[in-house]
Formats: structure tokens, C-alpha cells, sequence
């Protein structure tokens, strides 16, 4: 094959791709669809179930404040710290919860798979940004609501090429 | 008072013609290492690659963790190719705890391996293509990636960094539908792939500018030391995912693609014919997988080694032979843990296909070796 040749056949192949739809996510207009509510650990079978690991849901009726979590995540980030908090709960008797700084957080789910008593799960939030570092700070209170995430946006692919439709 | 520099900081005789040139360790051109080259003219007359500059002790940290938490940081030196590079230490580590690991979560492990392996290649060719003045070949790969950190986002919910192997098999299950998904973005992904050949490697531009340039020959790979796919672009057919299979690849019809030249445009070629492959092994792997099952055994929460003993295990990564040493004490941290990797290993062959060649040839060269300087330094 001739130099000419193949200038222009690479030419043709690059000129094929106006015809293409475009690829491009439009963050932050589309937002991207994931699979189920987020990363979640079952204890009894010991196998977690497929979702995004994104910011963590606390539940305040099912932690008794055993600090599993807390040690889980000591040798991986140590974002976790275990807080005393207001309320009473029966299962709780010391009143403490983790607390987690998303400043340190690696979002490696370890936390999830060390609760034996379903309290700890990972949702599909991943806009976490904050001005101060005291903002990536999230108190159990934060950390109990369930986040609403935006979700439109999956890969689609036609004749034409693969889009996020 | 006499005063001696030690011998890395000593002074250099400077002749007239030769002029000595630090390429990084902060020029984009080179990744987090230094390349100490001499030139005369436009013409490299020795070159002195100095790794370590993001060296982070991984393999001492590693002594301090229980093999759980080990997890998340030794998959840091490559986070592209996070699950291979974490392969090795899971591998050992169920031997070492005696573990037995279930059938489905084998062929989990097979395909999330290819696809990151897959993953790591795209990357590394959108950087290939960038320093050769090719933009087009850095936007194609960096776009297309997309398909697959779109799947493994499915399988382990991080696009990087997934933390998804454990000892004892993968932490969740496919997520539902997973199999057809996999199977349409895979289809597509090699599709485009072949795209690539019109635009880059047919591109007579490129063939002038890798042909014969950095030649390394057949005795030269093996006496070096050299894996992957530097040592497959110089005509030995070796590949650990054959010659030692892991897992489930012993199962799955697993081809390696050889090339004699052991030039820049060989060595650049390979790893894009290693995706194809990778394509077909994933079919393989939907196909032959069963259906439902148990993918993780259920761990005590620390375990422990079972007293004095040690392990070696290798996979083929995205860049060669990757193994992992790890000796146990019986307590719940090993004693010691090394990673022996495929960077490394064909890095010792730059110096020698960096002499003679001409300045501007050195990023094509350099970035065929398919080097990693995190995962050299570790």
C-alpha cells in the first residue's frame, strides 16, 4: 500500500465519523444510570449485591454502635469515627454511630461488608463536593438521609454508533 | 577537609560535544520518571532510566494490614488495570488461608480481568497516540473506554479502583441482565477496535515513525528478562495465561499474538491485538459460566495464616508477567509481601534500544515498553 493510499484511507475513515452520533455525556444535563440502589452486604450469605459505591445510607434503628465498621476501614482511610449522638435507640445502648469524613474515604465498600446487622449500605450519591474540609464531614443525621440521584442517562448502541441516550 | 559527593550526585566531566538532558520526572513525556539521556547532536549516546520518584512502599504497608484491608492500596500501583494487579495477592493469599473459591466466581474473576486489561491497554494507547502527535488516537481510545469502565462500573460499582476481588472470590454477583449488556458493549467495543487499523496502525505516518526504531532482538528479550508484550512483539510466544493457566483459563481457548520484528510498531501492535483477544475470552467466559451459584466463600472476619509458609503466584497483566510473594507467620498480617512487576522488568531494556536512535524517536520508543512508573516504583 502506497503512502497515498493510506494518508487517505485514514482520512476517509476520520470523514466517516461526521455521519456518527456523538458520544459525549453531557455532564452535568444527563446524569449517568446505574444498576440498583447502590452497594449493599448481605451478612448471612456473606455476598454483597451489585450497585455503585457512592456515599453511605445509615440506618438508626438497626446500628447498635459495635464499631465493626470503624475497624474495618482503620488500615484502609480511617475516615470513619464512631460519635456520640442525641437520641435513644433500644438496639444502641451506648449511642454511638459512625460518623464518615469523605475527605479520606476511599469508597472501597469494606465498611458495608464488615455490618453484621444491615445498618450500613452505599447509595448511589456521588456529588459530594463542599467547599470546606469541615463540609465532607457527615454526622449520623447526615448520613440517615437517603440522597435523590438524578438518573437518565444509559449507553445506547445503533447502526449509527454508541450514544448516551 | 576533603569532601566526596556519593556517586549519584557526584560531578560529571562534561565533554563539548555531549550534552546531558533530564527528561521528567515532571515532563509530560515521561510519566513520574526521569530518563537521564546523553546527546550528541540529535543522537542519544547512553540513557540512564531512574525509577522511584512515586515510589509509596506499598509492599511494606502491606505488612501492617490484615489480608483484608490489604485490599484497597495494592490495587493503587496500576488503578487501570486494578484487578489484575490485585490477581496475584488474592491468588496467594487462598492458598495461604485455604480457601476454596466457587466456580462462578472464577469466570467473574476471568472476565472482569479481561475487561480491565482491556481497560489499561485503551489507556495506555491514548497516551501512545498523543506523544506520536496523533490526537485523533487520543480521543478514539479515551472515548471508547468508556464502554467498558461503563460495565465494570455495573459489575463492582467503582469505575476505578473496584476492589472487587477478595480472597475466597469476588465481593458481589452480577448485577442482573449483566451477560446481555456485557455481550452488546463487548460486540461493539471490538468493532470500533478495528476501526483503529485505517487510522493508526495502517497510518503510513505512524509505520515511518516506529518501523526499526528501538529494535530489540529475540536473545536480547529473554536475556533481559523482558514479559508481555515486549517479549511477545520479539517472537517468543509466552504467556502465563497459557503456559501457567490461573483460574478458569485453562477452560476458556486462549490464542497470543506474535510478532518477529521487536520494533516500536510491533511492540505498539501487540497489546492491540491482545484486546481482540480479550473480546473473544469475555464471549467465552458469558458463555461457559454457570449460570447461578455462589460467587464469594463465606470468611471469618481475620483470618489467619496457617503458621510458617509461603506463596508465589503470577497472572499476565496488561504489561507482562505480574507476581506477588507472600509469606505468612500465622498471624492475621503477612509477614512480608512482594509484588514482582512486569514494569520493571522491561524497563531494563530502554538503555539499550535508546542508543543510537535520534531524540525524537525516544517518546514512540519509551511508551512501547508499555511502562507504568507507579507500578515500577510501587
Amino acid at each position: 500500500m502506497g503512502t497515498a493510499t493510506g494518508i487517505i484511507r485514514a482520512l476517509n475513515s476520520g470523514i466517516k465519523h461526521i455521519a456518527t452520533k456523538r458520544f459525549t455525556l453531557r455532564y452535568p444535563e444527563e446524569k449517568l444510570k446505574f444498576v440498583g440502589d447502590g452497594y449493599q452486604f448481605d451478612p448471612s450469605t456473606g455476598v454483597g449485591i451489585a450497585g455503585l459505591k457512592g456515599r453511605h445510607m445509615l440506618f438508626h434503628d438497626h446500628c447498635t454502635g459495635c464499631q465493626l465498621c470503624s475497624i474495618a476501614c482503620e488500615g484502609v482511610a480511617e475516615a470513619i469515627a464512631m460519635v456520640k449522638v442525641p437520641e435513644e435507640q433500644k438496639q444502641n445502648k451506648k449511642s454511638i454511630m459512625p460518623q464518615i469524613d469523605y475527605g479520606k474515604c476511599v469508597f472501597c465498600g469494606l465498611c458495608v461488608d464488615a455490618c453484621p446487622f444491615y445498618a450500613l449500605y452505599m447509595t448511589n450519591d456521588y456529588e459530594l463536593s463542599s467547599f470546606s474540609k469541615e463540609g465532607l464531614i457527615y454526622t449520623p443525621a447526615q448520613l440517615q438521609v437517603k440522597p435523590y440521584v438524578a438518573q437518565d442517562s444509559e449507553i445506547q448502541i445503533s447502526d449509527r454508533g454508541a450514544t448516551h441516550g | 577537609m576533603t569532601f566526596t559527593l556519593p556517586p549519584g550526585l557526584a560531578l560529571q566531566k562534561v565533554d563539548e560535544r555531549i550534552m546531558t538532558l533530564n527528561v521528567g520526572p515532571q515532563h509530560p513525556g515521561s510519566g513520574h520518571m526521569r530518563i537521564i539521556v546523553q546527546i550528541d547532536g540529535d543522537y542519544i549516546v547512553a540513557c540512564d532510566p531512574d525509577p522511584g520518584y512515586v515510589h509509596r512502599g506499598e509492599e511494606k504497608m502491606a505488612e501492617y494490614r490484615n489480608y483484608i484491608t490489604n485490599i484497597p492500596h495494592l490495587e493503587r500501583p496500576v488503578i487501570h488495570d486494578s484487578c489484575n494487579v490485585l490477581y496475584p495477592y488474592v491468588l496467594g493469599a487462598e492458598e495461604l488461608l485455604g480457601i476454596e473459591v466457587p466456580e462462578r466466581a472464577k469466570y467473574v474473576r476471568v472476565i472482569a480481568s479481561e475487561l480491565n486489561r482491556c481497560i489499561y491497554i485503551m489507556y495506555w494507547l491514548a497516551i501512545y497516540g498523543i506523544f506520536l502527535g496523533h490526537s485523533t488516537m487520543f480521543m478514539w481510545p479515551a472515548g471508547d473506554r468508556e464502554l467498558l469502565i461503563d460495565l465494570m462500573e455495573k459489575m463492582t460499582g467503582a469505575r476505578v479502583t473496584h476492589a472487587h476481588f477478595v480472597p475466597g472470590g469476588v465481593r458481589n454477583d452480577l448485577p442482573p441482565n449483566f451477560e446481555d449488556v456485557c455481550l452488546r458493549q463487548v460486540n461493539y467495543f471490538e468493532k470500533r477496535i478495528k476501526e483503529y487499523a485505517a487510522v493508526f496502525y495502517d497510518n503510513p505516518i505512524l509505520i515511518a515513525r516506529t518501523r526499526d526504531t528501538g529494535v530489540l532482538s529475540r536473545q536480547d528479550a529473554i536475556r533481559y528478562g523482558t514479559t508481555g508484550s515486549v517479549l511477545r512483539a520479539s517472537g517468543v510466544d509466552y504467556d502465563l495465561r497459557i503456559k501457567e493457566p490461573y483460574d478458569v483459563y485453562d477452560e476458556l481457548d486462549v490464542h497470543t499474538n506474535v510478532m518477529n520484528e521487536g520494533d516500536s510498531y510491533a511492540r505498539s501492535r501487540i497489546p492491540w491485538l491482545d484486546m481482540m483477544e480479550s473480546c473473544n475470552i469475555i464471549r467465552q467466559a458469558l458463555q461457559k459460566m454457570p449460570k447461578s451459584g455462589s460467587v464469594r466463600t463465606k470468611l471469618k472476619p481475620n483470618p489467619k495464616g496457617k503458621g510458617l509458609d509461603s506463596v508465589y503466584k503470577r497472572v499476565e497483566s496488561g504489561r507482562g508477567s505480574l507476581g506477588c510473594y507472600i509469606v505468612s507467620d500465622g498471624k492475621t498480617e503477612p509477614y512480608r509481601v512482594k509484588l514482582s512487576v512486569p514494569s520493571f522488568r522491561n524497563l531494563i531494556a530502554l538503555p539499550n534500544l535508546l542508543k543510537g536512535e535520534k531524540l525524537g524517536n525516544m517518546p514512540s520508543v519509551y511508551w512501547s515498553l508499555n511502562y507504568w512508573p507507579v507500578e515500577a516504583d510501587r
